[in-house]
């Protein structure tokens, strides 16, 4: 009957007791100074210290088996961590790539060794990883890859470079798209593997790049002679673009794809108390309509991840929807905040908003651009 | 949920499929009414679906009898199918009879008089009387009808219920909200239809029609369009099927899917402008005309939009509603669906 397969899910109340516990521990931080409020807090704001806190409660490394430090918990109980520390603005940057991406990569691909060493300190909050895709030349054409690793007895010789790496100046391992043999002609999907380097490697240099707001926290990564060892190789040889884009369907359907900018609008609800004209509740029902609309198509694919589908097209619709209705969270909220005299702003408030204003262009660029996702949506339509 | 599988919605289905092709909405806006589409859905029964058993309907699920109506506006319907259920399940739950053809509905806060959709063609109005919580049944025939202006071929008449005697009136229990609740939550899952049908028509069209020695479809700035109509044509699907699950989750106190009627409504109101405009700008002129079938769509989506108040009315109510409750309580409504009433 309908096009996409989005499954409307009612929430589990087993789920909902989880979500007390973190709404408790969080608020709890908050309130002890540990932390401040911030947008895009899964990509800008790390702190070992709290990923550690996070780690200790039970909260990283939920889906995966006890054996591995894990704890045997669902996605979908995995999703509701995910949406709290969103909400609150948490400093959860650090673990959450590893956490998200390269845990389920290493429980598919890695070796007994690699699991049982690293898994359990992903889990506990000490591990981190970067991923590895783009390069000076291949952005939006991932497939242009050129940082090459090369068979030598040793394992794999790597050159080259990659750029835009979040977090790579603290992580511990990088995924890396490399290409391993030439491309056959023009199909350069082939001859493509994700590699896992450890960043501690001699032959590895990582500068942090400075974005617009004077903040780092992407870099460039230079690989010269690094050598890796066999089994880092994940997957199959060659496989790593099949790889890459089934990965990318499981991270662009998250919340985060929708709330990074949700502690805006909560912290304007706090300060508007009361005091809101019409024009804004206008502003804020529209909001809310998309939020939970949102949050029904996100929740609908999680459980189909659950489920062990992954629907490439429907994320591609939930991170473009999403992306789009995040920045304009942030102008409806800055056309809200009007009913105030900005003398009433309190000083979070204010450090909130700008830092919105300024973490929101890479909503759209960020794990895919827009024109991309609309892309792949155009050819599950059959229009390409 | 909006099934359409299972007997009521699939009935429905093969009803609309077998006498509702391309030609009947044209003809329908003609002047020649299908009088055999509305007695087929009338012999099945379907109009009853949500009255009662104990009132001569046969209680039917919701989801399905969505999917009912999900078929109905995929076939742009030209007969009072929704309508009729709607006003139907109004005079079930004040222990009345259902009408006895075709019906539309009204409720008070227009009176004396108010905006009837398909006016000219249902037989019955059914009201709802917000000040006394009445249920009152009205003869359409008697009145003095006059069409109003409207965008939908469907059309909308006035109805001055001052100086009618009503057939029948019951007091319900039925609240203002509940009633709402149901309505625009059957408008959530046309306009969804709808915009799916046109998605559908997009699609079809500029993967047939050539300009510059290739199919339109092969333009990447074509594709960028329907891409974003298609990404709000599944938020609309989303929204109304939410909405649609609450109402089937709290058959016995429908005020309880108010919250999620009302999102549906307003997500799938503001979506409207960002799907109708590319979906008549990939369509050239083709679109524009008369005699093909996409403004039979495209005019319901606009007048749905309006009908009971337009998108800007309702994001007003439901952030009203919400600004006074506390921001836990509207997170707890984005993330589980379980709004705190207010
Ligand atoms: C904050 C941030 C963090 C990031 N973190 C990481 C990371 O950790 N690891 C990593 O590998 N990468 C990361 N990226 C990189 C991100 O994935 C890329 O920015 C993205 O893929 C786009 O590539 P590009 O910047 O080279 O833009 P380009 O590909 O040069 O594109 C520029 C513009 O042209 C458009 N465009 C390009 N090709 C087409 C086409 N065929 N049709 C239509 N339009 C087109 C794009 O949509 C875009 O609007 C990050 C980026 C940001 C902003």
């Amino acid at each position: 009957m309908q096009r996409f397969n989005f499954p409307v899910v009612q929430p589990d109340p087993a789920l909902e007791d989880l979500r007390g516990e973190l709404q408790a521990f969080l608020k709890e931080e908050r309130e002890a100074g540990n932390f401040r409020p911030e947008p895009e807090c899964w990509m800008a704001a790390a702190d070992p210290k709290f990923s550690r806190k996070m780690g200790k409660r039970g909260w990283i490394g939920l889906t995966w088996s006890s054996q591995y430090g894990g704890h045997d918990k669902s996605a979908l109980e995995r999703y509701i961590v995910t949406e709290e520390t969103l909400r609150s603005g948490a400093p959860v940057a650090a673990h959450w790539i590893a956490d998200r991406q390269h845990a389920p990569m290493l429980l598919a691909h890695g070796t007994e060794e690699q699991k049982l060493d690293i898994l359990p300190r992903i889990a506990a909050g000490e591990c981190y990883f970067a991923i590895g895709l783009s390069e000076p030349g291949a952005g939006s054409d991932l497939a242009n890859v050129k940082t090459k690793a090369e068979k030598v007895p040793e394992g794999w010789k790597v050159n080259g470079q990659k750029i835009w790496s979040s977090g790579a100046h603290m992580c511990h391992y990088m995924v890396a798209l490399l290409r391993t043999s030439p491309a056959d002609g023009r199909n350069r999907h082939v001859g493509l593997s994700q590699i896992m380097i450890d960043l501690s490697l001699p032959g590895v240099t990582i500068k942090p790049i400075v974005d617009l707001s004077g903040d780092a926290h992407f870099n460039e990564v230079y690989f010269e002679d690094v050598i890796v060892p066999d089994d880092c190789l994940l997957g199959e040889e060659g496989g790593g673009w099949k790889q890459v884009t089934g990965e990318l369907a499981m991270e662009r359907s998250g919340p985060e794809r929708f709330l990074s900018s949700y502690i805006t609008l909560e912290t304007a609800l706090h300060q508007l108390n009361g005091k809101m004209g019409s024009d804004s509740h206008a502003r804020l029902g529209k909001l809310i309509a998309s939020l939970r609309t949102l949050k029904g198509m996100s929740w609908g694919i999680a459980n189909l991840l659950d489920q062990g589908v992954s629907p490439e097209t429907e994320a591609a619709l939930v991170k473009d929807l999403g992306n789009r209705l995040e920045n304009d969270l942030t102008q409806q909220v800055r056309a809200m905040l009007n009913d105030l005299p900005s003398e009433d702003w309190s000083p979070d408030m204010r450090r909130i908003m700008n830092i919105g204003v300024l973490r929101s262009p890479p909503n759209t660029l960020r794990g895919g651009t827009t024109e991309v996702m609309r892309g792949i949506t155009a050819r599950q339509l059959g229009l390409r | 949920m909006i099934n359409t599988e299972g007997m009521v919605a699939e009935t429905a289905t093969k009803i609309y499929t077998d006498l509702c092709a391309r030609d009947v909405p044209h003809e329908a806006e003609a002047g020649r009414y299908p009088q055999a589409l509305w007695d087929a859905l009338t012999e099945n029964g379907l109009p009853l679906a949500w009255v009662s058993e104990a009132n001569g309907g046969f209680g039917a699920d919701y989801d399905e009898t969505f999917g009912a109506i999900w078929a109905s506006a995929q076939a742009a319907s030209p007969v009072p199918f929704a309508e009729t259920l709607i006003a139907n399940w109004m005079l079930d739950r004040a222990g009345l009879a259902p009408a006895d053809g075709s019906a539309s509905f009204a409720l008070s806060g227009h009176t004396p008089s108010a905006d009837i959709p398909f006016g000219m063609h249902a037989d019955k109005i059914v009201l709802f009387d917000e000040a006394h919580h009445e249920i009152s049944l009205f003869d359409n025939r008697l009145a003095v009808r006059s069409p109003e202006e409207s965008l939908s071929p469907d059309g909308m008449t006035q109805f001055i219920f001052s100086g009618h005697l009503a057939e029948q009136s019951a007091k319900t229990d039925l609240s203002r909200r509940a009633i709402e609740a149901l309505i625009l939550t059957v408008r959530a899952v046309q306009m969804a239809a709808a915009m799916e049908s046109a998605l559908n028509m997009s699609i079809d069209y500029v993967t047939q029609r050539e300009q510059f020695g290739r199919p339109l479809s092969k333009f990447q700035a074509i594709q960028q369009q329907l891409a974003v109509a298609a990404s709000e044509c599944a938020a609309a699907t989303m929204a109304a099927t939410q909405a649609a699950s609450a109402i089937a989750r709290h058959a016995d106190d429908p005020e309880q899917a108010w919250h999620e009627a009302v999102v549906a409504k307003v997500q799938i109101g503001h979506s409207i402008e960002a799907v109708t405009v590319p979906f008549h700008q990939v369509h050239g002129a083709m679109g524009y005309t008369q005699e093909y079938d996409l403004h039979h769509y495209t005019r319901r989506l606009w007048a749905w939009r309006d009908a009971l108040g337009n998108e800007h009315h309702w994001s007003k109510r439901l952030g009203e509603t919400l600004a006074v409750t506390s921001p836990d309580h509207v997170w707890k409504g984005v993330t589980t669906g379980q709004w705190i009433a207010s």
